[in-house]
């Protein structure tokens, strides 16, 4: 019998090897015993999601490479606390998040560090170089809240189920459907503003 | 959640796809994994800790209370007691789970946070009302406080005997788990109290006896603010 198939990036097709047949939680357990191929097929797999997160909740890609790096630190120390069976997406996720969430709180805590980190913004949002889909995603995700940004991340770019969403934010599914409706309706506003002509107040240039 | 016009943004944004992965970056990912790679035993399945904390919380409050004497529940007799001991169980479980799922990442999560110090202390409030109705006020204060003391003094062993069960977990939020913790702390405490004190005067046991849960929580969520605090710095 076929397993169903999860909704995956695209991207993953570049990796038939591991596509076929093998999903994340098999790999996951795998992991925990030891296999070191399946910890390098994780990387391959969960990494491009989890760097498009960062990118949409940080704007720069070092600092959104730095934070990929800290997450699978994070990963491999505390792979014991993955239960076999549960969905991975959402513990990757759940430690990611705890990671980001650090970093934000780290960067907030100092004024200097914080105006540097909007310098530094600034400038990957200018530079030509970095100019590619996740910046698009980042500007049209920037009117919502952290929290709203993080929520529709999950869903509809790593097309994580709302109950895997409820599980990497903490939270319970009805809180999670609740930010999802108000990210929408804040996208919608901004869309019906942008088809009238008007400037979006929450947008910055 | 869909929305046609929304969903063709975040796909033409690049919304449902993402780059691969740079190969510089891939092998420095790799390169955190250190090889050969130590096979690791899972954390056992939630119910067990959920019972295991539980069984703590228990142990602690009957322990303290058979030290001190189990002067409240002689008076109160043991089927009087029965409501309030089946309802103390059922908060120590929901307290217990709570603090689970707040130890192992990506855990489905019943409760908000914040929830949780506020339903332990409904529903001990609510099963107090009802099994207390002597409304006289004798050194309210001062026995009131005596008991708050004795509470946290239990709550303070119960949370170290968590954290030694708990070890292994990682919180992916200090504060919450902090809280959780806490509260289930008081728990125990407020079990000594309620086999052990004999003032059934409605309004000590309303106020002073409930107040160990949130004093205890609110202990337990700044020393996770702490624990976090302290992180960030050593980074």
């Amino acid at each position: 019998m076929q397993e169903p198939r999860r909704n995956l990036p695209r991207h993953c097709g570049e990796f038939p090897e591991v596509a076929a047949g093998v999903n994340l939680e098999m790999l996951m357990a795998r992991y925990q015993a030891g296999d070191i191929d399946a910890a390098t097929a994780l990387i391959d797999r969960a990494s491009p999601q989890l760097q498009r997160f960062f990118r949409a909740q940080f704007a720069t890609r070092a600092a959104a490479d730095d934070l990929l790096q800290e997450t699978w630190l994070q990963i491999h120390r505390v792979r014991h606390t993955y239960r076999p069976g549960e969905p991975v997406l959402a513990w990757f996720y759940a430690i990611a998040r705890h990671v980001g969430l650090d970093h934000y709180r780290r960067t907030r805590r100092s004024a200097d560090r914080e105006r540097k980190w909007g310098e530094m913004s600034r400038l990957a949002a200018e530079s030509p170089v970095e100019h590619d889909a996740a910046d698009q995603l980042e500007a049209l995700l920037r009117p919502l809240t952290r929290s709203q940004r993080e929520v529709i991340e999950m869903l509809k770019v790593a097309g994580m189920s709302l109950e895997e969403v409820a599980r990497a934010t903490s939270c319970s599914v009805g809180a999670v459907k609740q930010k999802a409706h108000r990210a929408y309706t804040s996208l919608r506003k901004r869309t019906s503003i942008v088809q009238s002509g008007k400037k979006p107040s929450g947008a910055q240039s | 959640m869909k929305d046609p016009r929304v969903d063709r943004l975040l796909e033409e944004a690049g919304g449902a796809s993402a780059a691969p992965l740079d190969a510089t970056l891939r092998a420095r990912l790799a390169a955190g994994i250190p090889s050969p790679l130590q096979p690791v035993r899972p954390l056992p399945p939630a119910w067990i800790l959920t019972c295991g904390v539980v069984l703590i919380c228990a142990a602690v409050g009957i322990a303290g209370a058979a030290r001190a004497g189990l002067y409240g529940i002689e008076r109160l007799g043991p089927w009087a007691a029965l409501p309030i001991l089946a309802v103390l169980a059922l908060l120590a479980w929901l307290a217990g789970e709570k603090l689970v799922a707040e130890m192992i990442p990506g855990r489905a999560h019943r409760l908000s946070p914040g929830a949780l110090p506020v339903i332990v202390s409904g529903g001990l409030l609510a099963v107090f009302a009802l099994r207390f109705t002597d409304y006289h006020t004798d050194q309210f204060l001062s026995a009131g406080l005596t008991c708050l003391f004795t509470g946290l003094a239990h709550a303070v062993p119960t949370a170290v005997l968590l954290g030694i069960l708990l070890r292994r977990g990682f919180a992916v939020s200090p504060v919450f788990a902090g809280l959780a913790g806490g509260a289930l702390a008081g728990l125990a405490g407020v079990t000594m109290l309620e086999l052990h004190c004999a003032n059934f005067q409605a309004l000590h046991v309303l106020v002073w006896h409930t107040a160990v849960v949130p004093v205890s929580a609110a202990a337990g969520a700044a020393v996770g603010w702490a624990v976090r605090w302290r992180e960030h710095d050593s980074r």
